[in-house]
């Protein structure tokens, strides 16, 4: 098992809010292996950033791990002081955020914030530094990084803002990088030139990227591994490419259905999935999806399906995979 | 079939504050829209795709009247709007009407449901008493309860606050709707359902439906013809299946390449373009697309290419286009 940089066992955590507690996750169950990208695939609501937000020890006070661990490199991030997670935080977990317009602070210089972000290399002087950010810079395709340095951010397009943030998240060389949709704000033809560094960059730096979006193309063609989330709950997992020809939770399936990618041509109307997501303070009894699901049968009233290991390296959490070939 | 608009040799200037230029010459004037001839008739669905900045959002803008038209011509329903008096060119305006991007943000928070179709419902002169039973109309129309008519916007999911926005748009009675990003913020297993709406009411009502968006996907599978836009200008125009099959502009295969396809067999595709979107206020000479280009030569940095005509249907602006196997003529334009 320790060849597996992060592993969420069984995590639940919930917000307080005036009506209650938001049960934000239950029980998620993640492994991120050494070297690889794992995707996790889910909709508003499912709980993919407060993930990510929990691995990075960034939830907020209205937020409260209830149950479960966090283990990072077998260390248990949810019993750490903040002074030990301090130490992990930015040094060997770094994170890319969504929106690269806010992610560097706009009345510093980028060489100040790259420099400064190297704190912890006591030895390093600021000349080495510098040019350790040059390096870092020209790796991540930002042309002229020389002149970039003595920029403000708002000197510097949205793209070469994202790979600022790139270059700062990988100056500390992480072992494990998280990444929640650092495109989605990015114009097409910068995204896909944003996803070919990410996966260049995986491969030369040695690091694993969990990477996170509701964009299946995306996730489809950067990960080796998908988890699909709904609702707080981990769905599905497994392979991206066994995943994706042969989704085994009905969510998966209706989800994988419904992108407009995948239809070559339209013959009736566009598929979708009819229903909400059920209210996460008031959870109803059984399973998470069954109000929207094609397949509901007598189980799925008042049991919780639990995640079923299979052998194949997927997993899944539906009544349906203990009871029969009732999958098409 | 008639025609529902028509631009012909459209330009929209903004005046904009440039950062770094001295005091003397800090206001410049940036063209968003640059030279754009579009026609859309009945019953027909058109999809304006480009990156930021391309000037697609500023096109349904000045349709809408909300922004200023520089140079060029524009008609609605056959009649030309300039030299209209401000009344005649709202009661024109009166077929066109828009969905905006922001679906929730569009809807006053203080009015209720009721109140915001019933609004549009008045500007069309329909009488208080049938307002009630009319607003129930539009909310079945849009396949929305109508118990929903006391709600606030706050209390409506995005798909519903969509649909909203689509039934106070109908109750206009319009020919035209200009709809900017629908899918934008919608998950993807409720963005299928707005579309279908909007497939359904305008086969229902003969619609023409302008479409603005970048999800190249559901551009494909709904827009009958697409104009693909870089920079203020049309680079290239043709019926969506041929287009997407067969691109004649550089650009328009890049944008292409750069959906990436949901699925794991398909070996990823590198990049097909270089940089991001220049800036307005400093155009590239030549073909304006010619820093990006994988293609670009001496020629594309100097001289901006002329007309590419593939089919009847079809043009694109580009000194070397794709696919030359397709006999190509060239025209002067």
């Amino acid at each position: 098992m320790s060849d597996d940089v992060l592993q969420v066992r069984d995590l639940s955590l919930s917000y307080a809010s005036p009506r209650g507690r938001v049960r934000a996750l239950r029980g998620v169950n993640l492994s991120v292996p050494r070297n690889t990208i794992v995707g996790i695939v889910g909709e508003s609501g499912c709980g993919k950033s407060t993930l990510l937000t929990a691995v990075m020890g960034l939830l907020g006070p209205k937020a409260a791990v209830d149950q479960g661990r966090i283990l990072f490199d077998g260390q248990d991030l949810t019993a750490m002081t903040p002074h030990e997670l301090r130490s992990l935080r930015g040094h060997r977990v770094s994170m890319i955020f969504q929106d690269p317009m806010t992610t560097l602070n706009p009345v510093i210089k980028i060489e100040r914030q790259m420099t400064d972000i190297q704190f912890r290399e006591r030895g390093r002087s600021f000349a080495e530094k510098r040019t350790r950010a040059i390096e870092m810079l020209s790796r991540v395709g930002v042309s002229d990084p020389q002149s970039r340095l003595d920029g403000y951010p708002h000197h510097m397009s949205g793209g070469i803002r994202q790979r600022i943030s790139i270059a700062m998240a990988l100056l500390s060389e992480p072992d494990l990088l998280l990444a929640d949709e650092p495109t989605t704000a990015l114009d097409a033809t910068l995204e896909v030139q944003i996803l070919d560094l990410l996966r260049e960059l995986q491969v030369s730096m040695g690091c694993s990227i969990l990477y996170v979006s509701h964009h299946l193309g995306t996730v489809a063609q950067l990960c080796q591994s998908v988890t699909v989330m709904y609702a707080g709950t981990v769905v599905e997992y497994g392979p991206i490419r066994q995943v994706f020809r042969d989704p085994r939770h009905p969510y998966t399936q209706r989800l994988l259905e419904c992108d407009p990618g995948r239809i070559a041509e339209l013959t009736g109307p566009l598929p979708s999935v009819p229903g909400r997501v059920p209210d996460l303070v008031d959870l109803p009894p059984g399973c998470i999806f069954k109000d929207r699901c094609l397949s509901r049968f007598g189980p799925c009233d008042d049991k919780t399906p639990i995640l079923l290991h299979r052998n194949d390296g997927q997993g899944v959490a539906c009544h349906l995979e203990g009871s029969g070939p009732a999958h098409g | 079939m008639a025609e529902v608009l028509n631009l012909a040799g459209i330009h929209i200037r903004y005046r904009v504050r440039v950062r770094n230029a001295g005091w003397r010459n800090r206001m410049r004037e940036i063209e968003a829209v640059a030279g754009v001839d579009l026609a859309i008739s009945e019953g027909e669905t058109y999809a304006l795709v480009g990156e930021s900045g391309s000037g697609k959002t500023s096109i349904a803008m000045a349709v809408a009247g909300l922004v200023p038209i520089s140079q060029g011509r524009l008609a609605i329903a056959g009649t030309t709007v300039e030299g209209l008096s401000g009344d005649q060119a709202r009661a024109l305006r009166r077929n066109v009407v828009m969905l905006f991007q922001d679906a929730v943000g569009s809807l006053s928070p203080r009015l209720t449901v009721r109140s915001l179709i019933a609004e549009a419902l008045r500007l069309r002169g329909v009488t208080n008493k049938e307002r009630d039973g009319e607003c129930r109309r539009l909310l079945s129309l849009v396949g929305l309860r109508t118990d929903l008519m006391q709600s606030y916007p706050h209390q409506l999911s995005g798909g519903q606050a969509r649909r909203v926005g689509i039934a106070r748009a109908l109750a206009l009675e319009p020919k035209l709707i200009l709809a900017d990003e629908p899918t934008a913020g919608l998950d993807v297993s409720v963005q299928g359902d707005v579309i279908n709406l909007l497939v359904r009411l305008q086969r229902e009502l003969g619609l023409a439906v302008l479409m603005i968006s970048h999800n190249l996907n559901i551009v494909r599978l709904i827009a009958g013809r697409v104009g693909i836009m870089y920079l203020g200008r049309i680079v290239e125009q043709g019926p969506a299946a041929s287009v997407f099959s067969a691109p004649l502009h550089p650009y328009t295969s890049a944008l292409l390449a750069a959906n990436p396809h949901p699925d794991p067999e398909v070996e990823w595709r590198p990049p097909q373009v270089k940089g991001e979107v220049p800036s307005l206020v400093e155009r590239p000479s030549g073909c304006e697309f010619h820093p990006r280009c994988f293609h670009a030569s001496e020629l594309c940095k100097t001289t901006f290419p002329s007309k590419v005509v593939g089919d009847p249907e079809r043009h694109a602006y580009c000194h070397w286009p794709l696919g030359l196997d397709v006999p190509v003529q060239s025209v002067q334009s």
